[in-house]
């Protein structure tokens, strides 16, 4: 029944090949559903207040910071969001101020021509717009799970639908993220020898990602229909506040002051 | 063959596998069981360097493997060469286009002659039972037909081990029982046979040791199969049945 060749072994030997695309799409796929799924219930100050206060204030904040034009304002500004990255944990602290460095400074070059005209002032300006909202926005990424973000979107009037199929959406980037993790593998403990067309079964796996994405979305769809669904859905806002949402309504006030009163007084 | 010696495994501050000792030895066929979630599959996954211990040595064949041994292209390779490994889901091992491309993927690889490719692929087709599929999409396949598939692109490339999770889920009790003989043909010409499986029923007589893993994820016991499957309370104990 047994084939000879199974029962005998090889005497293989693999040649020698540069070849880490396996190995770098793995790692990059990891990290980027590692980012997703991180656990962001921490015991630290900023992951346990409101999620609705703080995709409140972040867009509050950002939509002041841009039509200001108060030097002073901005400063106060980034104070209080290097404070807020001093609160996170140590591993996420360093990775938003890497990614948050890199468009302001792409920015910050192509305007020094304008500089060179004299136009410094304004260019510093808005360099500093650019680095505390991508900041604000990385802190709230970081801070705060992906649902309570969504679903917070109700606030600003989002109908319910939008919210839930971009729950869906992001709970299926992991599921299928960790999908291609897994075919990766199998490619990789099955690349035993040297291959000639390196990007062919890459192609397979998106082939196979595509199908796999549409019998998922048909499969559940039909147990949405099971469970009665019949296109309407309703999200709830939770806004019960404790002491420390307090404190940050507080500081949210006193920075929205703070923007009034150096508008008013014309203090840059 | 096989050995780890104090392996630990932790996964976002969880540990997945506690203090684990095994030696494995050529031509053996283990059964891995324990509840869900005990560490079967992370074993497994461990074996295959698909992860690698934060505390502990692997070796196999006398070479620790671990992330800096693999590093090398060639070691990689070899490694994979000898160990194949059948995942829990098929899905996930099946990216070419056809059956026939899908065994002959690591063959093809291994620059084997043509007419070692067109024998190894027929022999692993007759095998598994799978020539009428041979030019179909493993994607259209059934639950059954997969497994058969990803079996047989494993066994195409000769292992000298082969680690299997879970290989009975999702299929009828005619394909187990055909699984379970292919099994013991397989360990009888030399194969070393690495299952992790809650499937009892169905593996009588494949194996000769049982490795238990508990919630806990320790090992808790290392003995006959047949002194395990026979301790009925044990097994409850450890919620294994």
């Amino acid at each position: 029944m047994i084939p000879k060749w199974l029962s005998e072994k090889d005497n293989y030997i693999p040649k020698e090949e540069k070849n880490l695309y396996i190995e770098k799409s793995i790692f990059s796929f990891i990290k980027t559903i590692s980012i997703i799924r991180q656990n962001k219930s921490q015991d630290k100050l900023l992951y346990l207040i409101n999620p609705n206060l703080k995709v409140i204030s972040t867009i509050l904040n950002i939509a002041l910071i841009s039509i200001s034009r108060s030097f002073a304002y901005l400063l106060i500004m980034d104070i209080y969001v290097f404070g807020n990255l001093m609160l996170m944990q140590k591993k996420s602290r360093k990775r938003i101020f890497i990614r948050s460095l890199i468009f302001p400074i792409i920015s910050l070059i192509a305007l020094i021509p304008s500089m060179f005209y004299g136009n410094v002032y304004n260019s510093l300006l808005l360099f500093q717009k650019i680095i505390i909202t991508i900041i604000m926005m990385n802190l709230l990424a970081h801070n705060t799970k992906w649902s309570e973000i969504s679903k917070s979107l109700k606030l600003f009037q989002i109908p319910d639908i939008f919210i839930w199929i971009m729950d869906i959406t992001i709970k299926y980037i992991v599921l299928l993220g960790e999908y291609s993790i897994d075919l990766l593998y199998a490619l990789r403990l099955r690349s035993v020898g040297k291959t000639s067309s390196k990007y062919d079964s890459i192609t397979g796996i998106i082939g196979n990602l595509f199908i796999k994405s549409y019998k998922m979305s048909e499969e559940m769809s039909q147990a949405m229909e099971c469970r009665g669904f019949t296109g309407e859905y309703t999200t709830k806002v939770n806004f019960n506040l404790k002491k420390i949402d307090y404190g940050y309504i507080i500081v949210n006030l006193l920075l929205i002051v703070t923007f009034i009163y150096l508008k008013y007084q014309g203090i840059f | 063959m096989i050995n780890l010696e104090n392996i630990s495994f932790t996964y976002k501050n969880k540990l997945a596998l506690d203090n684990v000792n095994v030696h494995i030895n050529e031509g053996e066929a283990i059964a891995i069981i324990g509840p869900n979630g005990s560490g079967k599959s992370t074993f497994l996954k461990l074996l295959n360097a698909i992860i690698f211990p934060s505390e502990g040595k692997y070796t196999f064949n006398e070479l620790e493997i671990n992330e800096k041994h693999l590093k090398d292209n060639k070691n990689l390779k070899l490694f994979h060469k000898r160990l194949g490994f059948v995942f829990q889901n098929s899905d996930t091992q099946l990216f070419c286009s056809t059956v026939f491309e899908e065994i002959a993927f690591g063959l093809i690889q291994m620059e084997l002659p043509i007419e070692e490719v067109n024998e190894r692929v027929n022999d692993c087709l007759m095998l598994l039972n799978i020539e009428k599929l041979k030019e179909e999409h493993p994607y259209n396949l059934s639950g059954g037909e997969k497994k058969r598939v990803a079996i047989a692109s494993v066994l195409a490339m000769n292992p000298d081990v082969i680690t299997l999770d879970e290989p009975m889920n999702g299929i009828d009790p005619k394909g187990k029982s055909f699984l379970k003989d292919l099994l013991a043909v397989l360990n009888k010409s030399g194969k070393t046979i690495i299952c992790a499986t809650h499937d009892f029923e169905y593996i009588d007589g494949i194996f000769k040791r049982a490795i238990v893993f508990s919630e806990e994820h320790k090992i808790i016991r290392d003995n006959t199969y047949e002194n395990i499957i026979k301790d009925k309370e044990f097994l409850r104990q450890y919620n294994i049945i």
